[in-house]
């Protein structure tokens, strides 16, 4: 039953029993007793019902006691001032009371809404805490759903252009709200025409772009500034958990990523071992023939030509699964070029000239995969020379120009195009040793370093393979 | 003729061992695992140790670590692995040289020759080292090339006397710069690499084609006999 019905009939009951009662008892009560019982209803029917029952039961109160004990009785006369007290002092409690069980209640009512709204709060809290991490931004969304009927979860404002869902408005308050990481649409200053309600899901001067969107409620009961604060709270918490679920997310690809990089290097580490011990056992003991055997001195020279494969395998694979970084540390070409010559040994019939000035500047690269590069230039030359190759190195037009050229055959202008494709040998020349990996691994590893590598024809008939490098600022000379 | 203890798991590469080794005037003692390399340092006696990497027992970087910590014995490390990272840890955890397999034999016993030779020169050395055509008088800060006097910078010289007192033996970058410009430049290659060239055109016959301070590509520079 309605509190304020029950407060009036309570009146009404209340002023009638003690009316009965007075009555029949004021010879043993006197009058100022009996006055003094006409105050239980007005004080109850005004705690209960505020001031509309509180003064009703006042004025019936006075009225019952006006006619029924004050002398004259059963009339509404009023004799002497102490009567006119009488009446005054019930309808003054009547309004007392009713005011404060009005501030009371009023009291009691915030009490219970803020404690509702730290339990809904906690509730989330703990919701978005417990169990799996990634998923608790769904949960968190979920839940609010079931409790405030339409709600989305907004990451970024890609996530909603083309919904149907979002009118122009909508839209446009959601943007506001992106923008100035601040509340807006229905209920809030900012366009509170718009159907939804827009809250940042990270407090202001952090704007993440994430929004919480709850839509207007179906009662049509506008949001009070309470409720949007206690929404925006829970936005809060919602944000919390989206970026703890993208903390991890990340952790676990980062994690992921290692995990396939370390067993990557183990299976290239171990295929290492396995081709290399049996290739060392094979160049090792023909190292020893080759004293006196040429025939032992082609094999070994073979074997170690499979070597250089196996790295440019090697090779193949880092440019195959992009793990490749390659450093950018300050070289000198000089510093580049020895090491080179002398991995590569040269057959007997071939000689190595060799002109690199001492005072380039120093070039930009990865020391590692320039080695690998020059490795296989200096190989690739070897193969097709008559007689020479020639390794210089030059400064020119702000670039530092590297080059290995033999005095072979040369490469046809129409050829050279396709000299850096994987397995790709020049077909009806004599070009045609190798495996055809060794150039591909030169074109990308340069590239990877950013630098190019150009053919030519060498002076005098022959191939030229250029690189041209980045200088590498402040050691110019 | 030298005792070497060779630690490696092949029984092929044992044997190849062996046989360049003993063509080198050596007596090997063979190992195939951490542990009884371990048991046979124990029992003293051995000139160089020969160690692979890849060990069933154990990495064998841990175990240069290990010897290092109870012994100044020569250690060449060999290694199939391109990483250049591992040779460097084996490096800066004390190990003299490394040889990269497929090794080529006289390489290999004339990295072993200059590393027990230094281990021979067991007492610091006084105020003169040489090292093929150099000879370093620290005392007057002098420095000749085949008997050519050179005037170096404070920074040259130290970084010559470095490489020189190494004697042959690889030394990594960081290990250089630390000892000529301190700890907090153990990252400035640049720094390094700017010095050596200075150096080469002071003391190479041919700066551009370097026989005596040689590199070893993203891992330091080492003096070399010239041959």
């Amino acid at each position: 039953m309605d509190r304020r019905l029950s407060a009036y009939l309570l009146a009404t009951l209340g002023v009638g029993a003690i009316a009965w009662i007075t009555a029949s008892a004021l010879p043993v009560l006197g009058l100022a007793s009996s006055a003094l019982l006409f105050l239980l209803p007005v004080l109850f029917a005004s705690a209960r019902g505020g001031i509309g029952p509180g003064l009703f039961a006042a004025i019936i109160g006075a009225t019952a006691y006006n006619f029924l004990l004050l002398p004259p009785r059963f009339t509404f006369r009023i004799h002497g001032l102490d009567n006119i007290v009488s009446v005054v002092a019930l309808v003054a409690v009547a309004l007392v009371t009713s005011r404060l069980a009005t501030r009371l209640k009023a009291r009691e009512r915030e009490a219970l809404a803020q404690a509702a709204a730290s339990a809904e709060i906690a509730a989330l809290s703990a919701l978005l805490t417990e169990g799996e991490v990634t998923t608790a931004p769904a949960r968190g969304t979920a839940w609010l759903a079931e409790h405030l009927g339409h709600v989305r979860l907004i990451a970024g404002m890609t996530d909603l252009e083309g919904d149907a869902g979002f009118s122009a408005l909508d839209l446009s308050a959601a943007a506001w709200a992106v923008h100035n990481g601040d509340i807006t649409g229905h209920g809030s200053a900012v366009m509170p025409v718009a159907e939804w309600s827009f809250f940042p899901l990270s407090p202001r001067g952090r704007l993440g772009g994430g929004l919480l969107a709850v839509a207007r409620p179906a009662e049509g009961v506008p949001r009070s500034e309470g409720d949007l604060a206690q929404l925006q709270a829970l936005a809060f918490l919602l944000g919390q958990a989206c970026d703890r679920s993208a903390l991890e997310a990340e952790r676990r690809e980062r994690a992921r990523i290692e995990e396939s990089d370390r067993l990557r290097r183990a299976l290239l580490a171990s295929l290492a071992h396995d081709f290399r011990t049996p290739l060392t056992v094979i160049a090792g003991q023909l190292e020893a023939l080759a004293a006196t055997s040429p025939e032992a001195g082609e094999a070994l020279a073979a074997a170690r030509r499979l070597d250089r494969t196996i790295e440019d395998l090697f090779g193949a694979a880092r440019l195959e699964d992009g793990s490749l970084s390659p450093a950018s540390e300050s070289l000198d070409l000089v510093d580049v070029a020895t090491p080179a010559c002398d991995a590569v040994p040269l057959p007997d019939h071939i000689a190595l000239a060799r002109a690199i000035p001492p005072d380039l500047p120093f070039v930009k690269a990865d020391p590692v995969l320039l080695h690998h590069i020059l490795i296989n230039l200096i190989d690739n030359a070897a193969r097709h020379a008559h007689r020479q190759v020639t390794i210089e190195a030059k400064a020119d037009a702000g670039r530092v120009l590297l080059s290995v050229c033999d005095d072979g055959p040369g490469i046809p202008e129409a050829a050279r195009e396709r000299m850096f494709e994987r397995f790709a040998r020049l077909e009806g020349s004599d070009r045609r040793q190798g495996s055809g990996l060794g150039l591909a691994i030169v074109k990308g590893f340069a590239d990877a370093m950013g630098i190019a590598v150009e053919i030519s024809d060498a002076p005098g008939g022959g191939a030229c393979f250029t690189l041209a490098m980045p200088p590498a600022e402040g050691t110019a000379q | 003729m030298s005792r070497i203890l060779v630690v490696d798991d092949e029984p092929a590469i044992q044997r190849l061992l062996q046989a360049v080794l003993e063509r080198g005037g050596h007596a090997v003692l063979p190992a195939t695992n951490a542990r009884d390399a371990a048991a046979l340092l124990g029992r003293g006696g051995i000139d160089a140790v020969l160690l692979d990497l890849g060990l069933p027992d154990r990495d064998g970087i841990e175990l240069v670590g290990a010897i290092r910590a109870g012994s100044a014995i020569p250690i060449i490390v060999l290694t199939a692995r391109s990483e250049t990272s591992e040779k460097i840890a084996a490096l800066d955890l004390g190990a003299d040289d490394y040889v990269t397999k497929p090794f080529d034999g006289d390489e290999l016993l004339a990295r072993l020759r200059a590393a027990l030779r230094r281990a021979d020169r067991s007492a610091p050395v006084g105020d003169t080292i040489a090292f093929g055509p150099l000879k370093i008088d620290r005392a007057r800060r002098e420095v000749t090339v085949e008997g050519t006097p050179v005037t170096l910078t404070p920074k040259e010289f130290a970084v010559l006397e470095t490489l020189t007192e190494a004697g042959g033996r690889v030394l990594t970058h960081a290990a250089i710069l630390e000892r000529v410009w301190g700890k907090a430049h153990a990252e400035d290659v640049d720094y390094l690499r700017v010095v050596i060239r200075a150096l080469r055109l002071k003391v190479e016959s041919d700066p551009s084609s370097p026989r005596l301070i040689r590199n070893e590509p993203a891992i330091g520079y080492r003096l070399a006999e010239i041959p």
